[in-house]
């Protein structure tokens, strides 16, 4: 799960007592924005996105205002504000209205884990509040640090003097910064980015760091993240209906990884192990309807779930059922083709016969039993099928694949349906 | 010196690396001198990998650990592997190991290899199989590991294999057979899939190259054994002549990789550019510069070359190719082995071709690219698909069925439970018999089985002048309840009584199990072979002709010709008899129980055993039946006073069911009502009370040599876990309406102008509550009596508040215009519980109240004359339920008796407490 922007940031902030801007989310009453600008001399407007969105395509998605008017205009124009990058869309759902934070300085935080020093790894400057991505190499630096000990004052001080920044704001920081390795760490996250941190003196002239935009990651396998107490649909815009069912089998015997690749693809690809996940999602293309990864010897139960939903979701549509895997180390082909048959012949059953080809490619333990078992109900049901030893190649397996679903296109579709009776 | 030189929170290993690494080469990676300590060794992925690793490697695992499993050991070919409680154990007991392979549940990982590491000052190596490890954990590891001088492979690998020593370490490389797969040669390998790690191998013996080192490294954020470490060991290993590396998006690990060896890398992910969150592998999901192919380009610019390497355009150089499909491996390393002067390892071995092993058109015309050929299959697995051909029925993998079942599962959203993938709502529709069939052999029988089982069941109804019958009166005559009564009969029908019936099953199964003979309701298959084989066997003549009269058997076949029904089986019978005599009852029996079972047998979704013990459990439940009427209603020739041959030739086995619980023949609206009833009533999943019995009882005779399971004790263990608090307790509810409708006048509860203001009545008794329940509270009495059958600790909390179940059969009974009082005057009372204010909300009539309305319904009439007693009631609702359950119970003794393990349903002592 991944969250941007300051209205979920800044209550996450609290547990460790970090500085934030004051936030007002949507339902803010003008009486309120005005005692907001009253105090800061104006807010800032920006959309609420559920999940990652990055700092690319921001612009003009951020409205400044210094009177209520404005404000509540700047919440119209954005509210429903659409963030474009690449091929990811994201839509706002509301806004949130921010303080102005006079600043002296803008500074540029991050948390994540490096896979070059495989160490938790701090980045920093003091020339934040832009895309970090283009600064030149020596006004930033990355320094990994000991997990054991957690992030030190020192790492933070002899980065930024490093760095040559001022002495000011070096006190300050390491007082703060600090603080976010107990959010980052104790609490599951993967990335933590606060962008900018504005530097603003405070009443007694003191320098107080303040965050201005939150961003991070968490790992999905940590149960920590649970003791934030977040909402469950924070980050559910990317899932689709499907996804979510698929998700909530996740244990840990057993993947149950899914992506929508085409809502309207003509192969379901029930894959299994990451490598074949990779290499199957990338052959089949578009017409793939969903990439998938099952290994990891799931038991029956939960792999007959999966098939349920998945058939559920995708087999009025499908033209190929594609079972496909390389030669299994320690998944039970038996258990695992038992639970896909039985859930096929459940679902011919209940929903009534769909014209289907059938392409297996598989090795493993009990790969007889399993293929044997997979034909009875292929047989049972009526449906075409070939299947494949695993030294076959898979690239020419998921070939066979393609060309079954050519030749449903071409009206095999038809042929297989007069053949089960379906008008 | 920089900042990101500063870590030396780490001990010393090779110089090469900033932080320690202590392989110096892969010829050290897994040797003949490692040494093992499995961690949870007895897991389920362990206890299957774990023998066949120490057998591939000569016994290199010296111990495992399991809490709580300490003094057991795991069993392997070459001896045992002792397993101790924790590592200090193991140590203690004298062991001593340099390699800890971690199959501990994910959120223990972190924990078990600080303690590994710390308590073995030993420890150099450690391997995590353990998939979704947590990243926050994977940081402590790693730290931790550095700190103490110990190698990390994982997490999520399948750790590592040497061909050449014959040893490997951790997961399954290879699979359950590693020498098909690990033939020693001259590259290395690394894979970020543990997969691909074996498919790649195999992959390469098309080519004639052999591996020297395997190693799966994961793809978790953290690989702690990374491409840069694996690089360093390839060049110093004189065995490896090039590698082979197999690279996920995502990561810095091989960026600045400088290779003195050739390589060939495939790198395969360029649609995950897409993604905005992992599938597959945790760490494959690409920041900026890290997808694949900002991968290629590392690769290709290592290389010299300026594109991949396909067999249409082999570009390649000496030191290396970039392939992004795992099937152009061998051919792009040949080619690159080529330009180094350096052959193939041996002579090819097989080739990548399609294989196609196994093929249907279903009847269609396939175009030529689909119509492949059929081929035969690699050894051994050409010898395995002949096998298959000469298999009947299915076999089911054993397991521990404490708690579990394969029948059947209760919804916990929706309360609503199902047998074999039916809906308890759905089976109320459906009659007993079909209900029964279902039970065993997981799929509905047509109208032709259908009256197959009838005359199967209603043969053997009839109990009058058997000891059997006389044990259950004389039960009855105690003052036991109904379900002790029926155990008292049930435990006669001892194995002795169907051994012919089982011999009988077992002669049809050998004789036509491989004839070809997929539909036994299709007649005219031609069985003149078979009648040969009898003719010729005196064994099978004496178990399937008999010289005496079978007057029960003929009288069966009688009835299945009045009924029309159609089977081989029968046909087959009526030949042999024609030639040689006469037909025995449980031969007859065993004809239609095979019939019915035939068709999903031969699709290989019931076990042998399940066909040989169908006729006991259709004896068991005519005997149920047939032993609720005392011996007052039943005699030599007819039973609750229709005849014999009557019931065989005409009566559905749910009429008879019902004529024996209530004494009359039911009505059309009366048979319906009592399947709803029964069909409700069937399961609510394996952890029921009567469930566990069926369970325990089966558990206990030992289902691994499913022949010596007595199935008639196994219903006994059913009947013996039900009882007034689980059985009795529609009764409740009909004691709770007979009150409230004593005196009421109501003549026909079927009649919508019943006259009665049931509103009216329904707001009397909420006032009578209300006013009871302040009196109660106030006198302080702890367990205030509630109304029956309404409110569910799941269906509640709305505004207004339904049992979905119990809307189904209300529904279901509107549609057939069928009208009843009792239950209007529930839904009146749910209301009136909320005007009253003794509810916070309306509260759902619950599915209880279903049975009590139906019987209640069918029952008024005679109760009111007075012609029916209240405890005659309360022993039909109880009777009810065990029709009900009787069948539910059927399929959890098949399913246990199929898969379950010996005294599988005990609880381990830890897990019991002590309370006194």
């Amino acid at each position: 799960m991944q969250i941007t922007g300051m209205k979920w940031g800044a209550k996450l902030l609290k547990y460790v007592d970090f500085p934030a801007a004051e936030i007002l989310g949507a339902e803010a009453k003008p009486e309120e924005i005005q005692a907001l600008i009253d105090k800061y001399g104006g807010v800032l407007v920006k959309p609420v996105f559920k999940g990652g969105i990055g700092k690319k395509g921001k612009a003009g998605l951020v409205g400044k205002a210094t009177d209520v008017r404005t404000a509540l205009k700047e919440k119209e124009r954005l509210y429903f504000a659409e963030h474009r990058h690449g091929n990811a869309v994201a839509k706002s759902e509301g806004v949130t209205y921010e303080s102005f934070i006079k600043a002296e300085y803008e500074v540029y935080f991050s948390l994540t884990d490096s896979t070059l020093y495989r160490a938790p790894t701090m980045t920093i400057t003091h020339h934040g509040g832009v895309d970090i991505e283009e600064l030149p190499a020596d006004k930033i630096i990355s320094v990994p640090f000991d997990p054991l000990t957690g992030l030190k004052g020192f790492v933070i001080s002899n980065a930024l003097s490093q760095l040559g920044a001022p002495n000011e704001i070096i006190s300050p920081l390491v007082q703060n910064l600090t603080k976010l390795w107990d959010l980052f760490h104790n609490y599951g996250m993967t990335v933590l980015e606060l962008n900018p941190i504005r530097i603003a003196r405070d009443a007694n002239g003191r320098l107080t760091p303040v965050a201005c935009d939150f961003k991070c990651s968490f790992d999905g396998d940590d149960p920590n993240m649970d003791r934030l107490g977040l909402p469950d649909d924070l980050d559910n815009t990317d899932l689709s209906e499907y996804e979510s069912a698929v998700n909530q089998l996740r244990t840990y015997q057993g993947q149950s990884d899914v992506f929508v690749i085409n809502p309207t693809g003509s192969v379901t690809a029930m894959t299994f192990g990451g490598g074949a996940n990779a290499l199957v999602t990338e052959l089949l293309g578009d017409v793939a309807t969903i990439s998938s990864d099952f290994g990891g010897n799931p038991p029956y139960a939960k792999m007959k779930e999966i098939s349920r939903i998945t058939y559920q979701y995708w087999l009025p549509q499908t033209n190929v059922l594609f079972i496909i895997g390389g030669k299994a180390n320690n998944t039970d082909i038996y258990e695992t083709f038992r639970a896909m048959g039985d859930a096929l012949r459940e679902h011919f059953t209940e929903h009534g016969p769909t014209p289907l080809y059938v392409v297996v490619g598989r090795g493993g333990p009990n790969l007889i039993r399993g293929l044997g078992y997979l034909r009875d109900i292929m047989d049972a049901l009526g449906l075409p099928y070939a299947m494949f030893g695993f030294d076959s190649a898979m690239s020419e397996v998921i070939n066979h694949a393609m060309a079954a679903d050519k030749w449903m296109k071409a009206g095999g579709r038809k042929l297989i349906a007069q053949k089960l009776g379906i008008r | 010196m920089g900042l990101n030189d500063g870590n030396f929170m780490h001990a010393r290993g090779e110089e090469a690396f900033p932080y320690y690494v202590g392989i110096h080469s892969l010829a050290d990676m897994a040797t003949k001198q490692d040494r093992v300590c499995v961690l949870n060794i007895s897991g389920g992925e362990s206890s299957t990998v774990t023998p066949v690793s120490h057998v591939y490697s000569g016994g290199n695992i010296v111990c495992g650990t399991m809490p709580g499993r300490g003094g057991t050991v795991m069993k392997t070919s070459i001896g045992e592997i002792p397993v101790y409680n924790s590592i200090m154990e193991a140590l203690k007991a004298g062991h001593k190991f340099n390699t800890a392979v971690v199959y501990v549940p994910p959120a223990g990982v972190k924990d078990a290899v600080i303690e590994a590491v710390r308590i073995n000052p030993e420890l150099r190596k450690v391997i995590i199989l353990t998939e979704k490890v947590r990243v926050r954990d994977a940081r402590i590891i790693r730290q931790y590991c550095q700190w103490r001088g110990v190698d990390v492979f994982g997490a999520n690998c399948l750790g590592v294999a040497d061909a050449h020593n014959h040893v490997r370490l951790g997961g399954a490389l290879g699979g359950s057979s590693p020498e098909e797969s690990l033939v020693p040669g001259s590259i290395g390998l690394f894979s970020n899939s543990g997969n691909f790690t074996t498919t790649i191998a195999t992959y390469l013996l098309t080519a004639g190259w052999g591996t020297t080192v395997s190693l799966s490294s994961g793809k978790d954020v953290y690989i702690h054994f990374a491409a840069p470490e694996f690089t360093h060991a390839m060049h110093n290993d004189s065995r490896t002549k090039a590698a082979v590396m197999y690279i996920e998006p995502g990561g810095y690990y091989e960026r600045d990789l400088e290779f003195k060896k050739p390589v060939v890398a495939c790198i395969v992910g360029r649609w995950k550019a897409k993604l905005t969150r992992a599938c597959g592998h945790a760490g494959a999901i690409a920041g900026s510069g890290d997808g694949a192919a900002g991968k290629e380009k590392w690769f290709q610019d290592k290389f010299g070359v300026t594109s991949c390497f396909t067999p249409e355009a082999p570009i390649c150089s000496a030191k290396g190719a970039v392939v992004t499909n795992i099937s152009h491996i061998p051919l792009a390393l040949t080619a690159v082995m080529a330009m180094n002067g350096i052959k193939p390892d041996f002579a090819p071995r097989g080739d990548l071709s399609p294989k196609c092993w196994f093929q249907s058109s279903a009847g269609l015309a396939l175009p030529a690219e689909l119509a492949v050929p059929v081929v035969q299959a690699m050894a051994p697995y050409d010898e395995q698909i002949l096998g298959l051909g000469k298999q009947v029925g299915t076999v089911f993998p054993r397991q521990s069925m404490k708690d579990c079942s394969g029948a059947s599962r209760m919804d916990a959203q929706t309360q609503v439970s199902q047998v074999h993938g039916v809906s308890v709502l759905d089976a109320s529709t459906r009659t007993v018999e079909e209900n029964l069939v279902l039970s065993i052999v997981r799929e509905y029988p047509d109208a032709n089985g259908k009256a197959m089982a009838n005359v199967a069941l209603n043969a053997f109804v009839n109990q009058s002048g058997s000891v059997l019958l006389a044990a259950a009166d004389a039960a009855r005559e105690t003052g036991n309840s109904p379900n002790v009564v029926l155990s008292s009969a049930v435990a006669l029908v001892g194995p002795k009584e169907v051994e012919s019936a089982r011999d009988a099953a077992q002669a049809f199964i050998d004789l036509f199990g491989l004839s070809g003979l997929q539909d036994p309701a299709a007649v005219g298959f031609n069985f003149a072979a078979q009648i040969k084989q009898v003719e010729a066997s005196a064994k099978l003549q004496e178990i399937l002709v008999s010289e005496k009269g079978g007057k029960r058997g003929r009288a069966m076949l009688t009835a299945l010709e009045q009924r029309g029904a159609k089977s081989v089986f029968i046909d087959f019978l009526k030949a042999l008899t024609d030639r040689q005599g006469n037909v025995r009852e449980n031969v007859v029996l065993a004809a239609i129980t095979c019939h019915l079972a035939w068709v999903p047998f031969m699709h290989r979704r019931l076990s042998v055993n399940t066909l040989l013990a169908l006729p006991w459990h259709f004896r068991i439940i005519s005997t149920l039946v047939g032993a609720t009427v005392p011996s007052d209603g039943q005699d030599k020739k007819s039973f609750r006073g229709v005849d014999n041959a009557d019931l065989m030739n005409s009566w559905s086995f749910t009429e008879t069911a019902f004529s024996a619980l209530l004494g009359w023949r039911p009505s059309e609206e009366e048979l319906f009502s009592f399947s709803v009833l029964v069909g409700l009533l069937i399961t609510n999943g394996p952890g029921t009370i009567s469930a566990q019995g069926a369970k325990g009882a089966v558990a206990a005779d030992g289902p691994e040599v499913p022949g010596r399971v007595q199935v008639n004790k196994c219903y006994i263990g059913f009947l013996t876990h039900a009882g007034y608090a689980h059985g009795g307790n529609g009764f409740e509810a009909m004691a709770f309406l007979m009150e409230r409708f004593q005196n009421s006048g109501l003549k026909d509860p079927g009649d919508p102008g019943h006259g009665l203001d049931l509103e009216a009545m329904a707001v009397q008794y909420a006032k009578e509550y209300k006013t009871y329940k302040l009196k109660a509270k106030t006198a302080g009495e702890m367990d205030l009596m509630k109304i029956p059958c309404v409110n569910h600790p799941i269906f509640k909390g709305k505004d207004v508040n339904f049992d979905p179940r119990e809307v189904f059969v209300d529904e279901l009974f509107k549609q057939r215009g069928s009208y009843n009082v009792f239950q209007d005057f529930y839904h009146q009372l749910v209301h009136a519980l909320f005007k009253a204010k003794v509810s916070a909300n309306v509260y759902c009539v619950n599915v209880d109240a279903v049975i009590a309305v139906l019987l209640l319904k069918m029952l008024w009439k005679p109760y009111s004359t007075g012609a029916v007693s209240g405890e005659s009631l309360e022993r039909a609702a109880f009777t009810t339920f065990l029709f009900g359950r009787m069948l539910g119970s059927a399929a959890e003794i098949d399913d246990h008796t199929n898969r379950g393990r010996n005294m599988d349903t005990r609880t381990a002592a830890s897990l019991c407490q002590y309370v006194g």
